[in-house]
């Protein structure tokens, strides 16, 4: 880490309370994360609050981006980049600045060695360990790590540094026996739920718009936002202009549909104005449309939705509730 | 200093000219400082430097490269903004967006435009670029309808609409003052004995979302099929590049898979209308 911090703002987890982490700027010490941080990685590649452009005259200068290395991704949240990157590099508009830190940036992955109670990525299909989607990926073993090299801009770093390393292909093994592990404590937890299904979530969501659950559910929805604002696949924000001292510049806001006015036009109308409009669309939104876009749903099963809302609505069981 | 350039980014347009076309509607000439030019129902970002973007259709002929026109009506806080400008004020572009009007397949075919309100802006663009082919369609019925006679945009030149043989022009207001020799009623009284074939002609419809939602109610019950009405959509188009999620309607973005779209295409998405 402090090599890498020469090159990088290095973040790594930081315990925040006795069961959970966050992203810290790497300052000494190294903590293991068992399972996936409070933030998702979504704040690095598009921040809540950022200036995105000045314009016309602007002499305000392009903010250099300086090269991140983000440390205790989890499977999940290496998911949820592909939904992040189909938004913002697939068609005809690439956004230049996520770009540059999508290609600039290092991430340094790792294995669960535990799980919390809201975590259900094997319920959709996402293994707890990653397999593609890193630079480097940790799996805790015997008080080290055993690293796996997934990009050539990491195999470049390793060889300026081989001193840190030791082939140990030896412990493959023990790795694969921690993986078989945690899939089969994962897997108890999550049938002792009784899960819906991946392969239905679609056409249940599909099939239900008109179903009263909706109404019946948002009425204990304070519209608080934590929803969309942990989900890592989350990604609507609204542009807001604003001058100053003859400048003018445009920043770029996360925005996200359980607000009221997200869908409201200048005319008055509003699409989703109810609030059970809105929680139908979020599920609209990240199982049909996507699934129908690019065939993957937005969901990664990490429950930050499910642990950060405080009217205890749980996606899980809506889907149960849908399905019964 | 590197000027900063990305997708979000405005480029200037300088208003060479304000026409007033109702009291609460004003259309504005721009001139972009870099050459520009749409297809016609294309759509384009207008910012008000400091204060923010709408999104708004064109409503001058594609075929003009050195200015363009947006007619506006005042509904909101930008678009007040909008009103307050002055000749020669410098304002932001982003564009052009979306996908236009799919001109070469209405060839051959008998048209039917149907506007209600400034809904007819992007149907002047429409129309302006229908007559630089006019022989190439069968026959173009205009039907617009208005609140009151004050309210109808582009007085000055509307019976020129009508100059082409192949064209008729029937004009209608819900509520006539007393000079008004025209009909009176909503849109849809203009959409009887339609002198067409309402099972080959095309409809392009465009106005507030209830005038859209009793027009296609009444094409559909005189005959035209779903896939001949086009509908320009009215969503929260914000960044108007299919990426910060405000405008969708079912599996589409209105901003970037529209925002014209068949009937046919989103009829099964419901609250299409709200």
């Amino acid at each position: 880490m402090e090599r890498l911090s020469k090159d990088f703002l290095v973040y790594t987890p930081q315990f925040i309370n006795e069961r959970d982490y966050d992203y810290s700027l790497f300052k000494e010490g190294f903590i293991f994360n068992p399972y996936r941080l409070i933030s998702s990685p979504r704040q690095f590649f598009t921040a809540s609050s950022s200036l995105v452009v000045g314009y016309f005259d602007s002499k305000i200068p392009r903010r250099e981006i300086k090269p991140f290395a983000i440390v205790g991704l989890k499977s999940c949240d290496l998911y949820s980049l592909k939904i992040q990157d189909y938004v913002f590099l697939e068609g005809d508009f690439v956004d230049e600045e996520y770009k540059k830190k999508r290609e600039t940036s290092l991430i340094i992955s790792s294995d669960c060695t535990s799980f919390k109670d809201v975590c259900f990525c094997l319920n959709l299909e996402i293994k707890p360990y990653p397999q593609e989607g890193f630079d480097f990926n940790l799996s805790d073993i015997d008080r080290g790590f055993l690293v796996e090299i997934g990009s050539e801009k990491a195999k470049r770093i390793w060889e300026d540094n081989k001193d840190l390393f030791e082939e140990r292909k030896d412990l493959q093994a023990r790795r694969e026996e921690k993986r078989k592990k945690i899939i089969e404590d994962l897997e108890k937890h999550l049938s002792s739920l009784g899960l819906v299904p991946q392969e239905k979530l679609y056409q249940l969501v599909k099939n239900n718009h008109a179903n009263p659950l909706w109404q019946d559910t948002a009425l204990s929805c304070v519209e608080c936002g934590a929803c969309i604002m942990n989900c890592p696949t989350c990604h609507c924000f609204l542009l807001s202009d604003e001058e100053r001292k003859g400048e003018y510049f445009r920043g770029r806001i996360w925005d996200g549909c359980q607000y009221k006015n997200f869908a409201r036009v200048a005319g008055g109308a509003n699409p989703l104005k109810l609030r059970a409009q809105r929680l139908r669309n979020r599920y609209i939104k990240k199982f049909e449309f996507f699934k129908e876009r690019i065939d993957l749903y937005a969901c990664t099963g990490c429950g930050r939705c499910i642990d950060s809302c405080i009217a205890k609505i749980d996606l899980r069981e809506i889907f149960k509730a849908l399905n019964a | 200093m590197p000027k900063m350039n990305s997708i979000y980014t405005p480029k200037q347009a300088v208003i060479t000219k304000i026409i007033e076309e109702t009291p609460t509607i004003k259309t504005l000439v721009l001139k972009p400082e870099e050459e520009f030019s749409f297809s016609t129902g294309q759509f384009i970002e207008l910012t008000y430097p400091g204060k923010g973007e709408a999104p708004f259709t064109p409503s001058s002929d594609p075929n003009k490269k050195e200015e363009f026109e947006v007619t506006i009506m005042k509904v909101g806080r930008i678009t007040a903004l909008f009103h307050q400008a002055k000749v020669g004020q410098i304002l932001g572009l982003r564009g052009p967006l979306g996908k236009g009007y799919p001109l070469d397949s209405f060839v051959g075919k008998e048209l039917l435009i149907v506007g209600g309100g400034v809904g007819l802006a992007p149907l002047r663009s429409l129309i302006y670029a229908l007559f630089s082919r006019i022989e190439d369609f069968k026959k173009i019925i205009i039907c617009y309808g208005a609140k009151t006679p004050q309210d109808i945009v582009y007085k000055y030149q509307i019976e020129e609409f009508k100059k082409p043989e192949n064209v008729e022009l029937r004009l209608t207001v819900d509520k006539a003052d007393q000079n008004w020799q025209g009909n009176v009623g909503v849109v849809t009284t203009l959409l009887d004995n339609l002198p067409l074939n309402s099972s080959q002609a095309v409809s392009v419809v465009c106005g507030p979302p209830i005038m859209m939602k009793f027009t296609t109610w009444k094409l559909l019950e005189s005959g035209f099929l779903e896939e001949n009405i086009y509908l320009s959509m009215e969503k929260n188009m914000s960044c108007g590049l299919g990426k910060c999620g405000h405008c969708r309607l079912g599996r589409f973005y209105v901003c970037k898979d529209g925002p014209v779209f068949k009937y046919s295409e989103i009829k099964d998405i419901e609250d299409i209308w709200d």
